[in-house]
């Protein structure tokens, strides 16, 4: 057997759905590189597909497309702008003396189609696990409001917010430090503009009683994943 | 593509090239068109309806991504679309390999699922080709070649069903490929 033959034999087993998953996933990772396996996969595609001409349709309940376009808005190409600001945030944070466990996230969403609510969610995560925070923010009237998921209060610890985006400057700009219940200043965010809230970084940042002595985050910043509101407490459930 | 499609496959490409320019409303109608049969194909393969759904929003996510990968020129477009609800699942399923009891009733839906080529020409306009090739196979064959693809057993999975070795199994399996190929072009 020629060894495109045997190529044509995995991409054959591969659209079958029997390689085994090692080599399944050697396979789809080779594909990116190589066209030819594409177009063999594609062929095979083809032969086979139309066995599900079969298949019995299933109709998809109401709230699933809903889910989709929700998904979707985490989506857009401002959110991946985003991680390459989170990112740049963490660089310039990172020579910082390293405190203690510093958690960071996004918000900001593309204004979403006609019934969107002008309500956004981030979910602050330790360690890409458990969320630690949600923090909401209301477009309209600004009004923030942090309920801690995880986190749980530390003594001689203050969890204190930060936002930052390009037209603040370099530097991350403290929200406020919440309190032992973790309260926080439901106005605080009233003298920024929705459009800047809506492309800003949030962090989340553990410091000194009272609040980083410095004015800038002690510690690197990690990581964030945005929601709309409303898709929240359905999502951390299934977790 | 199937009789109960009102949307044509020409509908399908269309909608696929607007997503690709990341058209909201396209990716609704693209939706609602193929949901049904992408939701169909993963149920069939997953057999539990909230996985199913978990797997479904991947590819619709997947799909949004790489519209701008169709060629129509290469891939019919639900060939397409249910190829990347298959792969989601089949990936799925390998990583939370559920263990296969020896299950008649997946036999059996098969079986009265599967038309033979001869009752499909009676019922349909046009024969599908696909499965005139299969039913040519040995039995035992077109059986493993079914349950692979429509409800994603895996080697294993057929090598206890059919009490043969796995490198039995593979080795039947190409073979049948290589013929399906073979009558395909035939």
């Amino acid at each position: 057997m020629t060894e495109r033959d045997d190529l044509d034999m995995q991409a054959a087993e591969y659209v079958l759905g029997t390689l085994p998953a090692d080599e399944r996933n050697a396979l789809q990772a080779r594909r990116e590189q190589d066209p030819t396996l594409d177009a063999l996969i594609l062929e095979w595609e083809e032969r086979l597909s139309d066995m599900t001409d079969d298949v019995e349709l299933v109709e998809p309940g109401s709230e699933l497309f809903e889910k989709i376009e929700r998904a979707l808005g985490r989506d857009d190409s401002n959110v991946i702008a985003l991680r390459s600001q989170l990112n740049r945030w963490r660089w310039s944070t990172a020579l910082a003396s390293a405190a203690a466990l510093v958690l960071v996230a996004v918000l900001t969403f593309q204004p979403q189609p006609a019934t969107a609510p002008e309500s956004f969610v981030a979910v602050f995560q330790h360690d890409d696990q458990q969320p630690a925070f949600l923090l909401t923010v209301n477009l309209e009237d600004r009004q923030l409001n942090i309920r801690p998921v995880t986190a749980e209060a530390k003594p001689d610890k203050s969890y204190q917010l930060w936002i930052k985006a390009d037209e603040l400057g370099p530097k991350p700009r403290s929200v406020g430090v919440m309190g032992d219940q973790f309260e926080i200043d439901r106005a605080a965010l009233q003298e920024y503009d929705p459009a800047l809230l809506r492309t800003a970084t949030f962090g989340i940042s553990v410091e000194p009683p009272g609040g980083s002595p410095t004015g800038q985050p002690t510690g690197p910043a990690i990581h964030g994943y945005l929601y709309p509101a409303g898709d929240v407490s359905g999502d951390s459930d299934s977790e | 593509m199937p009789s109960e499609y009102s949307t044509s496959t020409s509908d399908v490409s269309a909608m696929i090239f607007r997503v690709a320019k990341a058209d909201r409303s396209a990716f609704a109608g693209l939706y609602q068109a193929t949901a049904p049969k992408l939701l169909g194909v993963v149920m069939r393969i997953l057999n539990n309806r909230a996985w199913a759904d978990e797997v479904i929003q991947d590819a619709y996510l997947k799909i949004w991504q790489k519209a701008g990968q169709f060629d129509a020129h290469k891939s019919s477009p639900i060939t397409w679309l249910v190829s990347i609800a298959r792969n989601s699942a089949i990936d799925e399923l390998r990583k939370h390999p559920v263990g296969r009891t020896t299950n008649d009733h997946e036999l059996d839906q098969m079986a009265g699922q599967q038309p033979t080529a001869q009752e499909q020409a009676e019922d349909q306009q046009t024969v599908n080709q696909l499965n005139h090739c299969i039913d040519q196979l040995e039995k035992e064959r077109q059986d493993m070649v079914r349950l692979a693809y429509l409800n994603g057993w895996s080697r294993d999975d057929l090598a206890s069903q059919f009490g043969q070795p796995i490198n039995t199994v593979k080795t039947w399996l190409r073979r049948a490929l290589q013929d399906i190929k073979g009558c395909l072009e035939s």
